[in-house]
Order: structure tokens, then sequence, then C-alpha cells
């Protein structure tokens, strides 16, 4: 890549040799690439993440099942994020979501979500993951009732998925 | 940057390409990844469920702690011991105030004590957590991050929600 052109001694050139800059912008390049895939799970807009005075970087999202929880969009205060909210979920009464587009998951549907939880961890098993690395990435609103989130934890139990990860926001 | 073509005159054999396209491109590239590295700034709080795991048919002999969670956001240490208030709604994120709500010292002193007392006697601390159904859940997570301040990852966690 680097290679320095070789010019006789009393060749007169203006020209600013490029090459060693362009070796650094791939190794930045390549460093960002790599950093970017390594800590990326599915995020929905229509959460605010709750803060945490003491957490840990998410250092690999590989194994994490992301559920989404929301709050009840009748007590969203702001009403832009409730509009974006009902656009986004049509369905009445949407408590989850995966990190896959499918409509969310209504109280009823806890069947459909143990489902979707335990076909993930059968993907992940069969990517040769081991059952300890696989958890549930739960992404809660701030405001969610611990009914959802204690629903979302029974189907997880349920599909055989015992280690949590609460996602938040550092509180600065 | 790097637009200017060479314009010469005479016919020449060097058979130089011109890379300043891709010097473009890459340029792009390392700024949009520049850009959505430093977006992503989620963190996690990890536990995990007790009792997936054979544990000794001897009790143990400690009693295991309880956190209870109630509606309005107030937490309770062995359910009389209030140590955290409500949760005010009204503090904005970012806020003195809403950093001072995160902080449950109360709470981490007592959990550090049940952890010492555990490690004294070789023991995994046992924490159980109920919450109300409408606890928000922002109090949850405020209880997690206290857990994980005093060092404890294996949490049961009541899912039967009472009101």
């Amino acid at each position: 890549m680097a290679k320095k052109n070789m010019r006789g001694a009393d060749e007169v050139s203006g020209d600013v040799d490029m090459s060693p800059m362009i070796d650094c912008c791939f190794l930045l390049l390549i460093f960002f690439v790599v950093n970017a895939t390594a800590i990326t799970v599915a995020k929905d807009a229509n959460i605010k993440m709750p803060s945490a005075v003491s957490s840990s970087d998410l250092k690999d999202a590989k194994g994490c099942i992301v559920v989404n929880i929301f709050n009840d969009p009748d007590k969203m205060s702001d009403e832009k994020t409730r509009k974006a909210f009902l656009e986004a979920y049509p369905k009445p009464n949407v408590w989850w979501s995966s990190g896959e587009e499918n409509g969310g998951y209504s109280p009823d549907e806890t069947d459909a979500l143990t489902e979707y939880v335990s076909k993930q961890k059968e993907q992940m098993l069969a990517r040769n993951l081991e059952e300890k690395q696989i958890r549930i990435y739960l992404r809660g609103d701030v405001n969610a009732p611990w009914a959802r989130t204690a629903g979302a934890i029974k189907c997880a139990a349920a599909a055989g998925v015992v280690n949590i990860v609460f996602g938040t926001l550092p509180t600065k | 940057m790097a637009r200017h073509k060479k314009i010469r005159t005479e016919e020449q054999d060097d058979p130089a390409m011109d890379i300043s396209s891709m010097i473009d491109c890459c340029f792009l590239l390392l700024i949009y990844f520049l850009v959505a590295t430093t977006l992503v700034s989620e963190k996690k709080l990890d536990i995990v469920i007790p009792g997936g795991e054979s544990s000794s048919s001897t009790p143990s002999p400690l009693e295991p702690g309880s956190i209870t969670v109630k509606n309005d956001g107030s937490i309770y240490w062995n359910s009389d011991l209030k140590v955290g208030e409500a949760f005010d709604t009204t503090a904005a994120v970012g806020t003195a105030a809403f950093t001072a709500q995160r902080h449950l010292d109360e709470l981490v002193g007592s959990l550090k004590l049940l952890k010492d007392q555990a490690t004294a006697v070789n023991e995994t601390p046992i924490v159980m957590m109920s919450g109300g159904s409408k606890t928000p859940h922002q109090r949850i997570v405020d209880v997690m991050a206290a857990l994980a301040e005093a060092g404890i990852t294996t949490v049961g966690l009541n899912t039967s929600t009472e009101e």
C-alpha cells in the first residue's frame, strides 16, 4: 500500500506523499468498524432509558436477546412520543417488543414472546454460543410498570433464559 | 480535499492510479463510524436468577435479605426499614435532584453488610426483590444498581406482582 516513489535526487516535485495518511486512515477506519459492530443491540427509539449509578459497559452484544418494555401510552407525558409509539405499534395494548419488527406483544401474547425467546436461544446455541452467554437484554422505559418487566422475565424464564441484563444509561 | 486532478499536456508513461476518490470514501466511512460509535452509550446491569444450578441441601445459615419496592417507588429493606423515598417524577434527567435520587446509600450499606456476613461463612448472599405492579422501572434499576455496587449479582425476583 505505502510504497514510496523512488525518484531521482535532482527531480523537483511539489507533490505531497499521501500514502502514510491513507495508512493511518485505514487503521482508524478498521478500528471504528470493529468497535461499532461489537456493541450493537437493536434499539427502539420509543423507550426512554433509565439511569443507573453503577453500571458496566456492554462489552459484547453476542448472546443478547433484546426485549423492549414500553410504558403505557396514556401515561406518556410527551404527546410526540405517544404519537410516534402508536404509529410504530398500532396494535392495542402493546407491552413488549422484540428486537425485530413484528408489531410487538400484548399481555395476552406471552406464549408468542416465550416462543420468540426460545427460538432465539436455539439459534444462538446453533451458532456455538454457550448457554451462559445467552442473556435477555431488557430495555425498559423509565416509567414502565414492574408488572410488564416481571412478565418479560417470566417469559424468558419459561424459555430457559435465566441471565438478565438491564439496559441503562450512566448517571452524569 | 483531494480533488485536484493533475492536468498533463504531454504523453507520459507513469501508470499512477488516481486514489483521491478512494480517500474521499475512506474519510466518509471514517467519520460515519466515529459518529456511530460515540452514540452507543448504553450500559448494562447483570443479574442471575438463582435456582438454575443445583444448590446444597443444607439450608443457608443466613437469612436472605429482602427488598420491597412499592408502587410509588419507595424502597424497603427487610420490609420495615425505609431506604428509598417515593419516585420523584418531577426531577429532570441530568439535574442534581435526579442524580441524588439515584443513590441509595443506606441500601448499599445494608447489602454490603449482608455480603460481608455471607463471605465470612463462605456462602453466596441471597437477596429477594419484589415490586408492586405499578412500580416504575427506574426504581427497579436503582435497586439493581445498588446491588451491583454492593457486588451482589444473584437476585431472586418475585414476578408475582400484587397490588
